[in-house]
């Protein structure tokens, strides 16, 4: 894939940047201070080296020392004044700056003060140094689960260190289970453990408020190669296929769970199809919004969750209410 | 130069010669002197690779200046504003940089991590990388993808500028357009949100991104209006976060809703015992004594009402209700409309 000539531009003034501050940089530091290889590095001073101001005399010219040069490290000579770092536009302020904000409100909980220290520091040099433009985005993620277990799982995750929960699936089933954290994964919506299952042998997205208990073990956490890109819900093609019609008032059903297809229908109604892994997940959902269901597809999906619902009818009419 | 000079080197021969001009480069001067124009054919491509070039480097946040010449109106010239080139004066540690790089992942739409990528790639001349693990290694803050009306929208906040878009209301199913002065972009719960001033209600409202259809326009002048000072944006969207606290008194099945036991609290610590603290429901009450049959009463703090119902509704019999009775109220509301989901469709639509 061809890199962008205003990415490339981008990394070739920062490296002007770097190597005024720093004399003498290895090609291959060089490299993984700007997240390339080490040839593109070898490329980018290549260009640098015939840059300069118009007439391209020696003297115009950005300069290397050659000597250095070919023993594998790379000295500034002259810079042609582009030393100074560029200033970051409004558009890049906010999306480091919003995110940082969001992330120092979440990750307190789980960060020693050092670190949280850092994501403070940074932050205010960052608002310093572009305005107050920042204030356009507000983002707020999701704070959920007990205070002393997110930070057992902050703790485990960032010391690497094996991990015992006790937790409740969506269809209301409790387990106690060891895991090896892998990612804390916090969103703004949920929060969820991505984390190797010793039970299950697999990986498992646990989300943090069904964690019910959380201790941190002594054993380290063994590394797992994260083998996929689970880091959201994805059901599987061959879960059963449901189709549901709804009014208006659902739409979120459609923007927030995983679906298949939306289609539009009059009046603002919609139906969406959507592979449901878990029966108890697709019940707890319809008992929530029956009265915007118009029509479910296949009709035992609707007779077992209308039957859950009586049973709880029934239970109230025990309680005289 | 026979070679064909490439893109980059262009652009940054261009950077450099505009920085160090000592007034003024008429476009006929970088034609001529600067690296990589001479490649130009014709009149034609030296227009539209000199302003594509200059597009380019403004978008990266590079302060092109036009300065008029002392004669001609043709006579036009460009330079860099020095002053408005550089970064503040700013010193970065390793682990500052490396919390920078994991800001670039928060972001899951390719616009805004395009952005988030520019300004890390700026930054990264000031400190080392950070060696070995990363400072927050495995803590992965994200959000979710705000979609394409987002840039447009940001935009505008920044410009003063007013938008219209085709807006589908999800309370009505109502698809139209509307006019709105936009204030703040939040994120909350799931969902991205705009706040601003509907032009055509003369109200603060909110729009949710994803119910935005088609393209967002910009219309009427930049700096057209005011952002109010003491904006409460979140009050706008509705935070349920802002009902006050309450205790919702809970009758569970045995070894069933967990995730509701777990943020059970004790009885008030004030009281001087369970039967008081539940006192606002008489557990002696023969109407409850059936219910309670094998069942653990558990208080649960709760805010928002509608949210705790659809939880408890989902959990069918495994939980019951004691009090509030608008909580009661709103589970037996759900409850009842599902329990219609099987019946026949023209009784169904009686209920109307």
């Amino acid at each position: 894939m061809a890199e962008r000539a205003t990415d490339r531009l981008l990394r070739m003034l920062g490296m002007i940047t770097y190597l005024d501050r720093h004399a003498g940089v290895p090609v291959e530091q060089l490299a993984e201070q700007f997240g390339v290889t080490t040839r593109q590095v070898v490329e980018d001073i290549d260009t640098l080296w015939v840059t300069g101001t118009p007439g391209y005399w020696p003297h115009d010219l950005i300069d290397f020392d050659a000597a250095s040069y070919d023993e594998g490290v790379v000295r500034l000579v002259e810079s042609r004044g582009m030393t100074r770092p560029l200033r970051l536009g409004t558009r890049e302020a906010v999306a480091l700056i919003a995110a940082l904000r969001a992330m120092r409100s979440v990750l307190a909980a789980g960060l020693d003060r050092g670190r949280t220290a850092v994501l403070a520091s940074v932050l205010e040099k960052l608002t310093a140094a572009t305005g107050e433009a920042a204030a356009a985005v507000d983002v707020r993620l999701a704070v959920e689960g007990a205070p002393e277990v997110v930070a057992a799982l902050g703790e485990a995750t960032t010391g690497a260190r094996r991990l015992r929960i006790r937790y409740v699936t969506a269809a209301d089933v409790t387990s106690v289970r060891e895991v090896d954290p892998i990612r804390l994964l916090t969103e703004d919506e949920h929060a969820y453990l991505l984390a190797w299952c010793h039970r299950a042998h697999d990986e498992r997205l646990f989300r943090v408020d069904r964690i019910l208990a959380a201790e941190v073990l002594d054993e380290p956490a063994t590394s797992h190669p994260v083998t996929t890109h689970a880091t959201t819900f994805a059901p599987a093609p061959d879960d059963e296929l449901v189709t549901l019609e709804l009014a208006s008032r659902a739409r979120w059903i459609a923007e927030q769970v995983p679906v298949e297809s939306v289609e539009d229908l009059p009046d603002g109604d919609f139906r969406v199809s959507l592979r449901v892994a878990d029966p108890a997940w697709l019940r707890h959902l319809l008992l929530q919004v029956g009265a915007d269901v118009r029509a479910v597809t296949p009709a035992d999906v609707a007779r077992d969750a209308a039957g859950a619902a009586r049973s709880a009818l029934a239970a109230y009419d025990d309680a005289g209410r | 130069m026979s070679d064909q000079i490439q893109p980059a080197e262009r652009l940054l021969n261009l950077v450099i010669a505009l920085v160090n001009t000592a007034g003024r480069m008429t476009k006929e001067q970088i034609r001529s002197t600067v690296a990589g124009y001479s490649d130009a054919t014709s009149d034609d491509a030296f227009e539209r690779m000199f302003e594509r070039d200059k597009d380019a480097l403004r978008d990266l946040g590079i302060p092109i200046l036009t300065v008029a010449g002392g004669g001609h109106s043709d006579d036009v010239g460009y330079r860099v504003d020095q002053e408005a080139y550089a970064l503040p004066p700013v010193e970065l540690t390793a682990a500052e940089l490396g919390v920078l790089s994991l800001a670039v992942q928060f972001w899951q739409d390719k616009s805004l991590r395009t952005d988030a990528t520019r300004a890390l790639t700026k930054l990264r001349g000031l400190a080392n990388a950070p060696a070995g693990t990363d400072l927050v290694a495995g803590l992965a803050p994200r959000v979710r993808a705000a979609g394409d009306a987002f840039g447009p929208l940001l935009d505008a906040v920044q410009a003063r500028q007013a938008v219209m878009f085709t807006y589908r209301a999800a309370s009505t199913g109502d698809v139209r357009d509307r006019t709105v002065e936009p204030w703040r972009l939040l994120a909350r719960g799931g969902g991205w949100y705009v706040v601003g001033r509907d032009r055509d209600r003369d109200a603060p409202r909110s729009f949710r991104l994803s119910r935005i259809q088609g393209r967002v326009r910009t219309v009427g002048d930049l700096g057209s209006y005011e952002i109010p000072a003491d904006l409460d944006a979140a009050a706008v969207v509705g935070d349920r976060h802002r009902e006050p606290v309450r205790v919702a008194t809970l009758a569970l099945r045995p070894e069933r809703a967990s995730a509701l036991r777990s943020r059970a609290v004790p009885a008030d610590d004030t009281a001087p015992s369970d039967a008081a603290a539940l006192s606002d429901v008489d557990l002696g009450d023969p109407r409850h004594a059936r219910a309670l049959v094998d069942r653990d009463v558990v208080r649960v703090p709760f805010t928002g009402t509608a949210d705790l119902a659809d939880e408890i509704a989902g959990y069918a019999d495994a939980v019951v209700v004691l009090e509030p009775s608008d909580l009661r109220d709103a589970v037996l509301r759900r409850l009842r409309a599902a329990a219609a989901l099987d019946a026949e469709p023209t009784a169904r639509s009686d209920r109307g």
